[in-house]
């Protein structure tokens, strides 16, 4: 087989001998990617084929116990909790990702230069996207708890009132979102960083001698070269964030109240503790057809900024 | 005064990124009693009960071997069939733009949050009694791995220069030879990056395995860890101790592949 | 609205005939009603043995599973152990927080999973386990009923119930025993003697006292389970009860957001600035806390806090200084009933074994011993008056006076439902009234409306199982 001369039906490799029937180079690609294929069907598909037919099931007490027709998408197109916990999903990704392009890009233009420690400096920001969204979750409880955290003496040694994070509905939410703050701002910084690298300094140093100040050249220059790479972290972040549950698992569970339940989690809860499967999926689907949506943007960005850092 | 404030921010933000680390350390290694009394920068009186009751009490061995098990082999299983096709998603022009719909599909599992697909599992699971099996959690996360290995593997073979393989070809290789001969072991550090990404992801999961299993016998580290945060009684000591548990490892490897963060988390989309 | 279908053994053939791979699963197949076929009558106390069970003793490993509770302990430590010596098998005792247990085993159940053979449960899970065919029939399993179990802990474990309000769907369907009571779990009012020269009889009682004696944050007049869900619901209903109201009336619609309900929670709410600003966020744990370090005045708790921390130095700054009532009344007595109770899973892998273990554990000699060592909630009548025990343990027979007066929750496989939602407003109502320092009035109103509707939406949903 090792020795038979090489023809493939990609165009631009030249040099392919008469085809053969049954060549094996030739069906090569197709057995190279099938196993691949399989494999992600079995976790696309098919468990969307399972979501679409349970979403039209109804279910009593677990048990499928017959069609459901649309009733389950009606039920919770017209259930107010599943639009509350919509409207905080919007707010909570809205606030953390616009905060973390911000902070991001900040970081990045402070390390954007070598310095001595920049590499410890580049390290310590990175780590926190690093550990599990669990682990996260349970540092900062251990921050924001009344009993154990120091959250709450520091306030009090500032002459402030102690804030009680997870005790109340604003504060809840606030904590939440910084905590997203924390952990996913490394992202866009390292998004950032890449693309402040990857763009030419001559037409910057150009400006400079023109007498063109940083700021100016910060937004004239920089930012504009900037934005396409920006954008993939931001729509990255976004779509990541919509998913947010394991930090509020621990947090949280969506309290005090629903200050904290995002759709995720209310999803997960009609599902799971419920184990209303029907409502739940139908949940999920809508939610999974907006998403796909923000992923076609994502591609589409992503395809232009591979083609820029390349 | 600018170098000054430049200095001063950096320390602000080093100690924001890591004093949540600190805390969870000194928590983990302080007594039940101490850890109500109040605030600690140091542990003062450092004990490791809590390890030890993490260890005995609270089956943590056991949610690392079932990490290690379910981690390890998906990722591999990934490897080897993601790797291929990556290949030749990078090499040929399959008929018909099957190749960009493949990596469409690819680039949609990965992308796609977990939430949305966590139920379907469950359901699929359930029909083929895998749920609270590693079995179970090893076919869904090889699957979900190996969007991500075809992604990152098509981004990494696609940056060594067809050249070289085209030399093989004329000096008589097969396609297939070519590919084990000269191509792998240039993609080698690619490789390497791309399964370290994988294990960070695999071993850093929660919700998947949160819902496929139910006893230490199959649940990993991050579910363990959850269980220590009963609504009664929050074990904070070795809570604490399990974080750290769960953090260390990941923190190496995450050091280690540094140079590739962002690749690893745009898909390949930003280098 | 969809119906469940007029024939319910149609339900469970459809189930078999998809075939959906729960091959296996007949005996399960029947979710909502598997008692509705059951040709055996409810039996009130115990039924035969079947003759195939006695043949060989049963032997191997059970695995338990439970959520974590301070009242367990002895269970965990003592009886587990002791049941393997004198029996042989194996015990793999599981335990988990309250939420992720309620899931756990409902999954591991509703998918034939087999991962458990017991499930301890709150006894508020036995209507949805029951009628979801997650846990399977003591009658039919043959189970030995001890006669002397408390009527009122037994008759959490029916399903339907034998008294009270029934579900349209399932009132023709006779009762059957699903889980056994193992420990007969209600509030009590837990005081401080320091505080209290004789127990406060009413609400208004406890009210007046903290008025006059409560110096927060040093010492609160009361504390109290604030978080969502379970824990706040476990804090209202006994207000609910003793004011008049109910957590669903007998027609199933809620009983609560009336004046008696409102008054209750107005009650509740008056009482916060008399208490710790973290409410919200504190569970068992945090608020039996403040009690043992003499920072709380009162409470009302299960018993699981008197049997493993209130007399034990280590944990306890007050030891000797707790005592134990039934929880206040105020038009009436009321303590919220919430006994742990034992199902045999739907997928059991030793079903002999796991029968044993109940019908040992539940025994008139294990339930004394239970009572004796540590002033456990025995579910025994004799155990709970045995004289050794009582005198060693204080709260007994404040707790045998509770299961008597005990109110229990609706009974409906919705019920966890119910009491997330009314959970989630009684949280909501404590966070606001805490915030704005007054209005209880309004907020109370307010927030029980909201989940009066939630509530009520979600019969609407079910018009057909509820109404018929």
């Amino acid at each position: 087989m090792t020795t038979e001369l090489a023809s493939t039906p990609a165009p631009d490799m030249s040099a392919s001998p008469p085809r053969r029937p049954w060549d094996f180079d030739r069906l090569l690609p197709y057995l190279l990617v099938i196993p691949a294929a399989l494999a992600l069907a079995l976790v696309s598909i098919y468990p969307i084929y399972e979501a679409i037919k349970a979403s039209f099931t109804k279910y009593l007490y677990g048990r499928p116990v017959g069609s459901a027709g649309f009733s389950n998408y009606i039920d919770v197109a017209h259930d107010p909790v599943f639009w509350q916990s919509m409207g905080t999903t919007v707010e909570f990704v809205l606030l953390a990702v616009t905060a973390e392009t911000v902070l991001g890009l900040a970081l990045a233009l402070l390390v954007i230069n070598e310095f001595k420690g920049v590499k410890f400096v580049r390290l310590s920001i990175l780590l926190p996207m690093t550990i599990a969204p669990v682990v996260v979750g349970v540092i900062w409880r251990l921050i924001y708890s009344s009993e154990t955290g120091f959250v709450d003496p520091l306030f009090v040694a500032l002459g402030l009132g102690a804030p009680r994070v997870l005790s109340h509905e604003t504060s809840a939410f606030v904590g939440l979102v910084v905590v997203d703050i924390w952990e996913w701002t490394p992202l866009l910084f390292l998004i950032a960083l890449a693309g402040l690298q990857s763009i030419p300094q001559e037409p910057l140093e150009a400006a400079a001698v023109d007498g063109a100040g940083p700021v100016r050249i910060f937004f004239q220059h920089t930012l504009p070269l900037l934005i396409p790479i920006l954008a993939v972290g931001v729509i990255l972040r976004l779509i990541d964030a919509i998913g947010t549950f394991d930090q509020i698992y621990v947090l949280t569970r969506g309290g005090p109240g629903t200050a904290t339940q995002l759709i995720s989690i209310y999803a997960y809860n009609t599902a799971f503790n419920f184990t209303d499967y029907g409502h739940g999926t139908a949940m999920l689907i809508a939610l999974l057809v907006f998403v796909s949506l923000l992923i076609l943007v994502a591609v589409a960005l992503m395809r232009r900024a591979a083609a820029r850092t390349s | 005064m600018g170098r000054f404030l430049k200095g001063l921010a950096l320390v602000v933000i080093v100690i924001c990124c890591l004093l949540p680390f600190w805390w969870l350390f000194v928590v983990s290694l302080r007594h039940r009693v101490d850890i109500f009394a109040g605030p600690a920068a140091w542990p003062t009186n450092p004990t490791t009960e809590n390890y030890q009751a993490l260890f005995g009490q609270y089956h943590m061995g056991s949610f690392l071997i079932n990490s290690l098990v379910v981690v390890s082999v998906s990722v591999i299983i990934s490897l080897l069939i993601g790797t291929p096709a990556a290949y030749a998603l990078a090499r040929f022009d399959l008929p018909g733009r099957l190749g960009s719909v493949g990596l469409m599909s690819a680039l949609f599992v990965r992308m796609v949050p977990a939430i949305l697909l966590v139920v379907p599992f469950y359901i699929a699971l359930g029909r083929f009694g895998l749920l609270n099996n590693r079995l179970g959690l090893i076919i869904i996360y090889t699957g979900i791995n190996t969007s991500f290995v075809i992604w990152m593997m098509q981004s990494f073979l696609a940056e060594i220069p067809k050249e070289i393989e085209e030399a093989a070809l004329v000096d008589g290789d097969s396609r297939w030879s070519a590919m084990w001969r000269i191509i792998l072991p240039l993609a080698g550090p690619g490789l390497a990056a791309t399964a370290i990404f994988a294990v960070i992801a695999t071993y850093n999961d929660f919700l998947i395995a949160l819902t496929m299993t139910s006893t230490p016998k199959s649940q990993t580290v991050p579910v363990g860890i959850s269980t220590l945060i009963g609504k009664i009684q929050v074990e904070w000591g070795p809570m604490a101790a399990a974080g750290v548990i769960g953090a260390v490892p990941i923190i190496i490897f995450a050091t280690i592949v540094q140079r590739h963060f962002v690749r690893g988390m745009t898909m390949g989309a930003v280098k | 609205m969809n119906e469940i279908p007029e024939d319910p053994k149609t339900v469970s053939r459809r189930n078999v005939l998809r075939g959906v791979g729960y091959g296996a699963a007949f005996a399960a197949t029947a979710p909502i009603l598997a008692a509705c076929s059951s040709g055996t009558s409810g039996g009130t106390t115990s039924t035969s043995p079947s003759p195939g069970d006695t043949a060989n003793s049963p032997s191997g490993k059970i695995t338990i599973g439970s959520f974590q509770d301070p009242a367990m302990k002895p269970f965990r430590e003592v009886y587990v152990k002791k049941f393997t010596e004198q029996t042989g098998i194996q015990v793999d005792y599981q335990e988990t927080a309250y939420d992720t247990w309620y899931q756990n085993s409902k999954s591991d159940g509703l998918q034939k999973t087999g991962a458990y053979d017991i499930y301890v449960m709150d006894d508020n899970w036995v209507p949805e386990y029951a009628a979801g065919g997650i846990i399977q029939s003591l009658d039919k399993l043959g189970l030995k009923v001890n006669p002397n179990i408390l009527p009122k802990g037994l008759d959490q474990g029916y399903w339907p119930p034998r008294s009270g309000p029934k579900l349209a769907a399932f009132k023709d369907t006779p009762p059957e025993l699903f889980a056994l009571v193992i420990i007969d779990d209600v509030n009590m009012l837990y005081y401080n003697k320091n505080h209290f020269s004789t127990p406060p009889k009413t609400w208004d009682d406890i009210y007046t006292a903290m008025k006059s004696k409560a110096t927060p944050p040093n010492l609160y007049g009361w504390a109290a389970r604030g978080v969502k869900g379970n824990p706040s619901v476990m804090t209202y209903l006994p207000l609910l009860n003793s004011y008049g109201g109910n957590f669903a009336n007998d027609d199933w619609t809620p009983g609560f957001a009336g004046p008696e309900g409102v008054g209750a929670l107005e009650r509740l709410l008056s009482f916060l600035p008399y208490m710790s600003p973290s409410t919200p966020e504190m569970d068992t744990d945090q608020e039996t806390g403040l009690l043992l370090q003499g920072k709380a005045m009162a409470l009302t708790e299960y018993t699981g806090t008197a049997v493993s921390a209130v007399d034990n130095p280590d944990s306890s700054k007050v030891v000797g200084m707790i005592d134990f009532a039934t929880t206040p009344s105020q038009v009436k007595a009321g303590p919220a009933i919430g006994t742990f109770i034992c199902g045999i899973a739907s997928a059991a892998p030793n079903v002999p074994a796991a029968k044993a273990f109940l019908e040992w554990f539940t025994s008139d000699e294990i339930q004394t011993d239970f009572a004796r060592n540590g002033g456990s909630a025995a579910v025994t009548s004799t155990a709970l008056s045995d004289s050794e025990a009582v005198s060693k343990y204080r709260w007994l027979p404040a707790i045998a006076e509770s299961v008597n007066n005990a109110v229990p929750k609706p009974r409906t496989p919705d019920e966890p439902k119910f009491e997330d939602i009314l959970g989630t407003q009684i949280n909501l109502a404590v966070v606001e009234a805490l915030a704005q320092g007054g209005n209880y009035t309004q907020i109370a109103t307010a927030h029980l409306k909201t989940a009066a509707e939630q509530m009520q939406a979600m019969l609407d949903q079910n018009k057909s199982v509820y109404f018929g």
